[in-house]
């Protein structure tokens, strides 16, 4: 001990004789940024080996005391850390670099705040404003597939219509499991509104203009996305805007203009043996049953051999009798898109300004359908004072559609619904003269449908929209360690659409008009304080704490003249029976307060953590408030131990926990009494089906993450692993329940949902030359189990029904991962083998059964980029391995014998058995060419089911190739149509090319870039026949139920930009 | 200044608070309900559902061989679609029992028990279409939904027995003369209506279960008719929905203004014609190109049933398919008939082939005909009241009267075992009948226990399954 206080006494005078050595003076400059000689304020100058620092000020001035054999350690994030020693200069000008290494990247957190990537306790991914404008996706949501791991998009059926969005598996049973959007640190909004009306709406997401795009980070979890509350439980999507300051070029001009043609990849793969008919009959009257068969719907008549048969174009003249291999897919049309954009922008001492315009057109496949688009959006930041700015920023949309393609399999306005119901042997190029003189429509079929040209021309749905959305944000610095940020923003939109059902459309005589207005808004107010100090050499602080108050606001009103009175006039007057109208109106608000802070220690460990209090509207008052807490942290090892070498560039390890809470839709709490159609002049009024709850309670979303990052041999090998674990609680559930208790729902506090997964991404640099050629390969993958634990405390639930389409429902089951595929199947014996009937169709199980689960196993992509000088080749191959889909059009195809699939056993040509019916049984013949007792009939479109009978007997009844597969593919009996829906898919194709500068310098322009992008190429792995694996129907949770979806579709299209 | 500041602060969260509560007002429907707006949505909404697409047209009408299809015949073969049954279900018990019981809760607290009674008789009424077909089923624990999540079937005895007290409770409830009731659509506000009505309920119910249980019958029966005439339905009443003009046309009015897939089955038109009876013309329409009426044989394959040609088969009369057309949901001919068999098997007195001359000729009268038309008609011996073969007159021409009442005539058939009906032609029964509704699929997920336990009691959940009631 004594040793130990001697030592200490001399401590001062060995920090004496240290100082003696060097004299101190005083050094002062500017830190400026190398790359655009910006001044950089709030840089940090410290004296390396000592407590002693300082910030740089508004105009990156600094000014600190040091000695002359010391060193000035400069940083800031977004730059590499400099070290200049002092030496006897008492002006040391800075110039940083910016940062570029993986070490020093700077990502956007929440909130909007740029940090250091490795101060993070949490995954965060980021995408560049290159990544996204050149994909050229018109859904921003389509441009993440496949780039970020734990990221699955499910694409939209054909070019238009709404794409799904979730990250890390579904964290909620029944709510929103789409990520939060926020631009510019404002919400804006995703919904898809009208879904169920026969249209699949684009998601409002897509609104945004991909060329106005700076960066996206992926905030993949509450750990990431605490501070943004409530609606954050399924990771955020923070979209940072261009600004002037982004604006490299010197007249600060750019173009853009693009063009992508779509065609379509997959179409169903349809026979063309046979034609339309039943029991292998047709002759055309009327399209109705007035001849042989001619209502008939499906393509089980007589062979397409030339045989001579009235047709409905012949007016009952027999003709000959042939297919039309390519009468569906002559039917679609190339759709295109055209992109055009020009952005103007500079920055100066005082302003930073950026104005751009874009105009998309988009035309569908579907021949009438089509959107277009105009984008507007100013930013502009404002230096008012030396430490006071003013960023707004502004944009405003205007997207309108004559026609949007029809879904959801309706007469009315589907037409794969019809070519899945369909005479194999039409001639569509006859149809396109889709109307009569008399006004009605000329038709194959007159009994279910109408003309298909008729349905896109005539029964049309149109869109316009209108949305701005913008931001102004003050921000004053209050000291150069104090900033005071007050932020309010907008996002408003009002959406009217129009769906028209004209006069002799089969199933509406009279038509039908509707009009559906939409009003919806969200508003938030935001102030924060920021504090950023170097509490001494070795600590700092930044912390944060705000407020903000978000209101909503969302109007429906519907009216429908529900039959015309006069054809051809679109108007709510034009009605025969009284107007049927709806109007909803609601409103949200959210007060909440949060803060956060994160203490550096050294620059290799942080700790962060976070809290946040919100205060729902939706809520009832005595649960209304309700907090959560975060807490994360990250050490570097590689610095902290000083192991960084060649060849281990990064060491980090991280790891968080966290939480976040949910409220609900507005009105959940006080049972209400919807409305009826008046009956005469008696109005009603009925009980709701859903019985709320009033005492509801907010829904808590737990998580734990951690994670691992590090990089290799000069960087050239990256790798990121997290493993995280998310448990959901308290949800929130409008459950079905019996309807015997006299309600179809109930809403609950209840249900427990875990998901538990990984992630890895792994970036390689394989070859980086001296000549420039580089290769780059990112991997990622990522795997999510979920796994519902408890739907209501009481155990009385052990589903909840996600979806449905006839007996197969999408259920998150009591113990199940989530998303089963729930439906009928096959009655099977001990040995797992199909029991048939005594007719020898398959028996069907009394009990439903699990078939499959729509969640994937994994996911992951591969993204390979080659650069070489001026030129760039990516392309992406991405994947989803482990999910089932039921498929309405594999099932309805088969039952209809329009599908390729149903040619085995047709004739003895398809293997089909010989056999004769006598009454109403059928007669196994030994070969084709034997004859029936009594001169009977010879058929030779045998098959026998391969199944057993209920005591163990090989099956042997024979039945005509119609009844067998209508008795394996109808609606009773789901699992013959439930399918692996694995796939590779190669998703993306770019080659990009900049013109050398020595050219461009010669034309006086800045840059010209010019890339040939293709999309959705084709599988390189596929299970379900006839369909797209991957497609959406809508945005909900029901998904892998596909229903005669659109095909999805191919395109390749070329890009060029230019800045001035 | 500290505590100035903490009230200030108290004050305004307070305030705050109230503010966030006004906002999640629903502004968009009501938080209370009028009684006579629920009496008239509960019985529209129950009365669609009655002599809908589903529980009748593409369920009992075509069990029963009233009608039958001429395009997707699957149903008429005994393929019965999964949404059809869940949509009765779910109709019956989220719309019906729930609003009547809300609307027999209501009549308690406005202090108007004959709104509470007429909410009791219309909710027995489809409990009662509900145990007809499906059997076993909850109803004690029904539309209980703070105290059930999951109620437990009954047995079809004890529905029976069960809707037998109610509706006695009922009867006594009602008072005519004094607290009008207002929103009836069906009978008008006539309370002494209701009563005869609900009378008639309860022979209709105490006849169902004569065979299982005939001292409970008895009683029944004791009990409705020591109350005189006054308490029956009086000469050619018939309890019926008149519906309007779109868009509150009748339900198979709906259907027809789109759809073309019902016929008239050949069953019914065999036996009308063999009968000679005047009842055919109004029940089927001639077709277009035969001038002749034909029936289409139940239970086709689409293939031949599309072959007979559409304009060359007749679909039911316009009296059943107009827009305005009625929903027939009991009368005074089906009382007589309920009385006729009641004499006969000694459960009242009078005479059973008076009260079966009454029944049929009460069926002529409803249609327009003349009350000596039917005496012509009662006359022919395949008409004339066989008291040894009581079923098969009874059975016989209460099939031919029901027309149109899908689940009654349906029920009826199985107690009674006549008409003796050929199975559909290409049925997927093998060769059987439907004897029951299937439980929808849903309940396996929802109310797995109980379903389970009422299946295992009563049978496998098929078509084919007898339920209690129906002995022979």
């Amino acid at each position: 001990m004594k040793y130990v206080q001697r030592l200490l006494g001399l401590l001062p005078a060995l920090l004496w004789l240290q100082q003696s050595f060097a004299q101190e003076i005083r050094v002062s400059g500017v830190v400026t940024s190398r790359n655009d000689a910006q001044r950089i304020p709030g840089a940090v100058i410290r004296v390396k080996g000592s407590s002693h620092g300082t910030q740089a000020d508004a105009d990156g001035k600094y000014a600190i005391q040091a000695h002359t054999t010391d060193t000035l350690q400069v940083s800031f994030i977004g730059f590499q850390t400099a070290l200049i020693p002092v030496g006897n200069n008492r002006v040391v000008n800075i110039a940083l670099e910016t940062a570029d290494s993986k070490l020093q990247e700077v990502v956007v957190t929440a909130l909007g705040i740029s940090k250091e990537k490795k101060s993070l306790g949490y995954a965060v991914q980021e995408l560049k404003s290159k990544d996204i404008a050149e994909a050229r996706e018109t859904n921003l949501v389509n441009a993440l597939s496949g780039k970020i791991a734990g990221v699955q998009v499910t694409n939209s059926q054909g070019n238009l219509g709404s794409s799904r969005i979730v990250i890390r598996g579904e964290t909620s049973i029944a709510g929103n499991n789409q990520p939060l959007f926020i631009l510019d640190g404002i919400p804006v909004d995703n919904s898809q509104l009208g879904i169920g009306t026969g249209r699949d709406f684009a998601n409002a997401i897509s609104d945004v203009n991909p060329d106005d795009i700076a960066s996206i980070s992926v905030l993949k979890g509450p750990n990431a996305a605490a501070l943004y509350g409530s609606r954050a439980s399924s990771g955020v999507i923070l979209i940072k805007t261009k600004t002037g300051k982004d604006v490299k070029s010197r007249l600060g001009i750019t173009v853009n203009s693009n063009a992508t043609f779509d065609r379509v990849l997959i179409l169903p793969d349809f026979q063309n043996v046979y034609g339309q008919g039943a029991g292998g009959q047709f002759s055309y009257k009327d399209g109705k049953g007035g001849g042989l068969n001619d209502g008939t719907d499906e393509s089980w008549g007589p062979k397409m051999d030339g045989r001579l048969i009235p047709q409905f174009f012949s007016n009952g003249e027999a003709v000959p009798f042939v297919p039309h291999p390519n009468n569906v897919k002559d039917f679609y049309e190339t759709g295109y898109t055209l992109n055009n954009g020009l952005a103007v922008g500079g920055s100066s001492e005082k302003i930073d300004y950026r104005f751009s315009y874009n105009n998309t057109k988009q035309v569908g496949i579907l021949p009438n359908t089509g959107i277009s688009r105009n984008t507007f959006t100013a930013s502009n930041t404002f230096r008012i004072a030396p430490k006071l700015t003013l960023s707004t920023y502004a944009n405003y949309i205007r997207s309108s559609a004559d026609n949007l393609p029809g879904v959801d399999g309706r007469r009315g306005n589907s037409v794969t619904l019809q070519f899945i119901w369909f005479g194999r042997q039409v001639d569509v190029s006859k149809l396109r003269n889709y109307k009569n003189p008399d006004g009605t429509d000329y038709n194959w079929n007159h009994s279910y449908y109408s003309n298909p040209y008729w349905i896109q021309y005539e029964n049309t749905v149109g869109q316009l929209r209108n949305r701005f959305f913008g931001n102004a944000r003050l921000s004053y610095e209050i000291s150069n360690w104090l900033t005071a940020n007050l932020r309010i923003g907008t996002d408003y939109y009002q959406d009217r659409r129009k769906y028209k059902i004209a006069y002799y459309t089969n199933g509406t005589p009279f038509g039908s008009y509707t009009e559906d207005a939409y009003a919806v808004s969200e508003t938030n107010g935001e102030f924060t304080l920021n504090a950023k100090k170097q509490l001494s050499h070795d600590f700092n602080l930044d912390v944060l704490a705000g407020g903000n108050i978000r209101n909503n606001r969302f109007e429906q009103n519907y009216q429908q003249a529900p039959k015309l009175a006069v054809k051809d006039v679109y108007t709510l007057n034009n009605s025969r029976d009284p107007l049927l109208s709806t109007s909803y109106f609601s409103r949200q608000r959210v007060y909440s307060t949060f803060g956060s802070a994160q203490l550096g220690f050294r620059n290799y460990a942080f700790l962060n953590v976070t809290a946040r209090n919100d205060w729902s509207s939706t809520l009832p008052v005595e649960n209304n408030s309700y907090f959560y807490p975060s807490v994360n942290g990250s050490l570097v090892l590689s610095e902290a131990f000083n192991i960084q070498s060649k060849a281990l560039t990064l060491l980090k390890v991280r790891g968080g926990w966290a939480q976040v809470g949910k409220d609900t839709d507005p009105y959940q709490l006080i049972n209400t009494y919807p409305f009826n159609q008046p009956f005469g002049p008696n109005p009603l009024l009925t009980v709701s089906d859903k019985f709320l709850k009033s005492d509801l309670k907010p829904e808590i979303t737990s998580s734990t993450e951690v994670g691992l990052e590090a990089g290799f041999i000069d960087n050239r090998i990256r790798l990121d692993l997290t493993w995280y674990q998310s448990n959901s609680r308290n949800q929130i559930l409008l459950a079905d329940v019996s309807p015997t208790t006299g309600y179809l729902k109930k809403l609950m506090n209840a249900g427990e949902i875990n998901n538990k997964g990984v992630e890895v991404m792994l970036g390689l640099t394989p070859v980086s030359t001296r000549s420039g050629f580089r290769w780059d390969v990112n991997i990622n993958y990522a795997r999510n189990v979920s796994k519902v634990v408890e739907l209501d405390k009481e155990g009385f639930l052990n589903s909840y029904v996600l979806g449905s389409t006839g007996n197969m429902q999408v259920l998150a089951s009591k113990g199940e991962r989530y998303g089963a595929l729930y439906g009928t199947g096959y009655l099977r014996d001990a040995q797992n083998r199909i029991i048939v009937n005594a007719d020898g169709t398959p028996a069907i199980d009394p009990n439903k059964k699990i078939l499959g689960y729509y969640t994937p196993k994994w996911t992951g992509g591969i993204y390979n980029t080659f650069t070489f000088k001026g030129f760039s080749l990516g392309f992406l191959i991405d994947t989803k391995q482990g999910g089932s889909m039921y498929s309405g059009t594999n099932y309805t195809g088969n039952y209809t014998g329009v599908l390729a699939t149903t040619l085995p056993g047709r004739d003895e040509e398809h293997g089909g058995l010989p056999y004769y019916r006598s009454g109403q049984q059928n007669i196994q013949l030994p070969s084709h060419s034997a004859t029936a007792p009594g001169g009977a009939e010879v058929h030779h479109d045998g098959i026998i089911f391969d199944g057993y009978t209920a005591d163990g007997k090989k099956n042997n009844v024979v039945l005509g190739a119609e009844d067998y597969y209508k008795a394996v593919y109808n609606s009773s009996l789901n699992e013959s149509s439930v399918y692996d829906a694995s796939f590779i898919k190669l998703r993306e194709i770019k080659l990009g090319y900049t013109l050398p500068k020595t050219l461009t310098d010669r034309w006086k322009i800045q840059t010209v870039n010019i890339a040939l992008v293709a999309r959705n190429l084709g599988y390189l792995q596929k299970h379900v026949p006839n369909v797209d694996p991957e497609t959406a129907f809508n945005t909900g949770n029901g998904q892998g139920l596909e229903t005669l979806q659109i095909p999805t579709t191919r395109s390749i299209g070329i890009n060029l930009n230019v800045s001035f | 200044m500290k505590k100035i500041f903490l009230l200030l602060a108290i004050v305004l969260l307070a305030s705050c608070r109230k503010e966030l509560e006004r906002i999640n007002k629903n502004p968009n429907e009501p938080t209370t309900v009028q009684p006579d707006y629920l009496l008239s949505n509960g019985i529209k909404a129950n009365v669609d559902t009655y002599w809908g697409p589903d529980a009748a047209m593409d369920g009992s009408l075509l069990y029963v061989q009233y009608w039958s299809k001429i395009q997707y015949t699957d149903a008429d073969r005994y393929i019965a679609g999964a949404a059809g049954t869940q949509t009765v279900w779910s109709n019956f018990y989220a719309q019906g029992i729930e609003d009547f019981t809300t609307l027999a809760q209501l009549g308690d607290s406005l202090h108007n028990p004959n709104y509470k009674a007429v909410a009791i008789i219309m909710r027995s009424w489809i409990f009662q279409q509900l145990t007809d077909l499906y059997g076993d089923i909850p109803y004690k624990q029904a539309g209980q939904i703070a105290s059930y999540l999951t109620p437990v079937y009954d047995s079809q005895k004890d529905v029976y027995t069960g809707l037998l007290t109610e509706l006695k409770g009922a009867v006594a409830t009602l008072t005519p003369g004094s607290n009008n009731i207002d929103g009836d659509i069906l009978l008008g506000g006539d309370i002494t209506r209701w009563r005869q009505f609900a009378n008639g309920l309860r022979l209709r119910i105490a006849l169902r279960i004569a065979d299982r249980d005939n001292a409970t019958a008895k009683a029944v029966f004791d009990e409705v008719t020591a109350a005189g005439t006054a308490a029956l339905l009086p000469k050619d009443a018939v309890v019926k929905l008149n519906y309007l003009a779109s868009p509150n046309q009748n339900p198979v009015g709906r259907n027809r203004e789109t759809r073309n897939d019902y016929r008239i089955s050949k069953s019914i038109v065999d036996k009308l014609k063999a009968l000679n009876d005047p009842r055919l013309s109004i029940y089927a329409t001639v077709p277009k190109d035969t001038n002749v009426i034909i029936g289409v044989t139940n239970g086709l394959p689409s293939d031949s049933a599309a072959r007979l040609g559409f304009s060359k088969t007749s679909d039911a009369g316009a009296v059943f398919t107009a827009t305005t057309a009625p929903a027939v949901l009991f009368s005074y001919t089906e009382q007589q008939f309920i009385l006729a068999e009641a004499a006969q098997r000694g459960l009242t007195a009078g005479t059973a082939a008076t009260l079966y001359n009454q029944a049929v000729t009460a069926s002529f009268v409803q249609y327009g005909l003349a009350e000596n038309v039917a005496l012509a008609y009662l006359a022919q011996p395949g008409v004339l009241y066989d008291a040894v073969n009581f079923k098969k007159s009874i059975g016989e021409q209460k099939w031919l009267a029901l027309f149109g009442q899908g689940i009654e005539a349906f029920t009826e058939w199985r107690r009674l075992d006549y008409p003796q009906l050929t199975p559909a032609y290409a049925g997927a029964l093998g060769g059987k009948m439907p004897l029951r509704f299937k439980y929808p699929s849903s309940e396996q997920s929802l109310n797995g226990a109980n379903y389970k336990a009422a299946v295992a009691r009563q049978g496998a959940d098929l078509l084919t399954t007898k339920l209690w009631f129906d002995v022979y």
